[in-house]
């Protein structure tokens, strides 16, 4: 059972402390990929990033790698980096400016207050 | 012959060459002159005297007794927001207005940039091997390594260090001159107070 309420609260925390910084985010169920909250959400994004995640997932666990922790960062051209991040049964996207956000802020602040947060959601 | 007699002397001549003998020679009363005269032309010759003339300088500054300047007293830093960017943006400000420097950041312990002002984020990158660093300084028995001050070339970097279960961050601050450890202590307190709740 997850409480949306509290992934909309979140994803405003996230929207205050990126700041125009984040471009767009999505928070979506892995199995069925339904955006569960998000701000300028983008579906083709959503699928895209399930099926990199499952791939990613995979293919570590077949070369025996340690499996997948908390999130992924992928340097987009244009000045953009995009984030996804493992909730467990969810994932969630975000891409962000690299000129506007810092990425210690996204890193050290806004990704540990947004899985702990989408953890007390899913609770 | 034993006695000799001197009848055959002019009496006149003889006084005539004691009257030469005596007389001041002509030679040395023209030098004589001729010196008085130099003397009176030439210009006063500057004589060394035994003792030093008093000297004309600059009449000497009175000593006045200056209190030393009352030290400002810097105000705790507050927040009033609860936003981590908006708390960083405070502590920026509150760095920058309090304390003696030109540029002032917050960095993770990776040496990511957080808030910056005045500094590059190469210059801010350094934060990562310099705490890493201080891992091993740590080991020491007793040395605690959570602030300091590093050369950087033109400029020293004044930093303290602030632990939370998010792991560590860093404030530094750019100026000529290293805080004082009056100052780095009021650096830390304001770096906990900010990062606490991030």
């Amino acid at each position: 059972m997850i409480d949306t309420k509290l992934l909309d609260l979140a994803v405003q925390d996230l929207r205050s402390v990126l700041r125009d910084g984040l471009i767009a985010t999505d928070i979506w169920d892995r199995t069925d990929g339904l955006s569960l909250a998000g701000f300028n959400a983008q579906p083709v994004a959503v699928a895209l990033f399930t099926r990199i995640t499952t791939e990613l997932e995979s293919s570590m666990a077949d070369s025996n790698f340690p499996p997948l922790a908390r999130y992924y960062l992928i340097d987009l051209a244009g000045n953009h980096t995009a984030a996804v991040l493992n909730h467990g049964s969810l994932l969630q996207g975000m891409l962000v400016d690299n000129k506007r956000a810092n990425l210690g802020i996204l890193i050290s602040v806004a990704i540990p207050r947004m899985i702990e947060a989408v953890a007390k959601a899913a609770r | 012959m034993t006695d000799r007699s001197v009848s055959w002397t002019d009496a006149e001549s003889v006084a005539r060459l004691l009257a030469r003998a005596t007389a001041p020679r002509r030679v040395a009363a023209a030098f004589a002159r001729v010196a008085s005269v130099t003397r009176s032309v030439r210009p006063p010759a500057v004589a060394r005297p035994s003792t030093p003339p008093p000297r004309v300088t600059a009449p000497e500054p009175q000593l006045v007794v200056v209190a030393p300047p009352e030290p400002i007293p810097v105000p705790k830093l507050v927040h009033l927001s609860e936003n981590p960017s908006d708390r960083l943006d405070t502590l920026m400000a509150w760095t920058l207005d309090h304390q003696p420097c030109t540029g002032a950041f917050v960095a993770d312990d990776n040496g990511l940039t957080l808030a910056a002002h005045g500094i590059s984020e190469a210059h801010v990158s350094l934060v990562g091997p310099l705490l890493s660093a201080l891992m091993g300084v740590r080991t020491i028995p007793g040395i605690d390594a959570t602030a300091g001050a590093l050369w950087l070339g033109n400029n020293m970097m004044s930093w303290v260090e602030a632990r939370t279960e998010r792991g560590a961050f860093c404030l530094g601050a750019v100026g000529a001159e290293p805080l004082s450890t009056e100052a780095l202590n009021q650096l830390k307190e304001a770096l906990e107070v900010t990062v606490r709740d991030l």
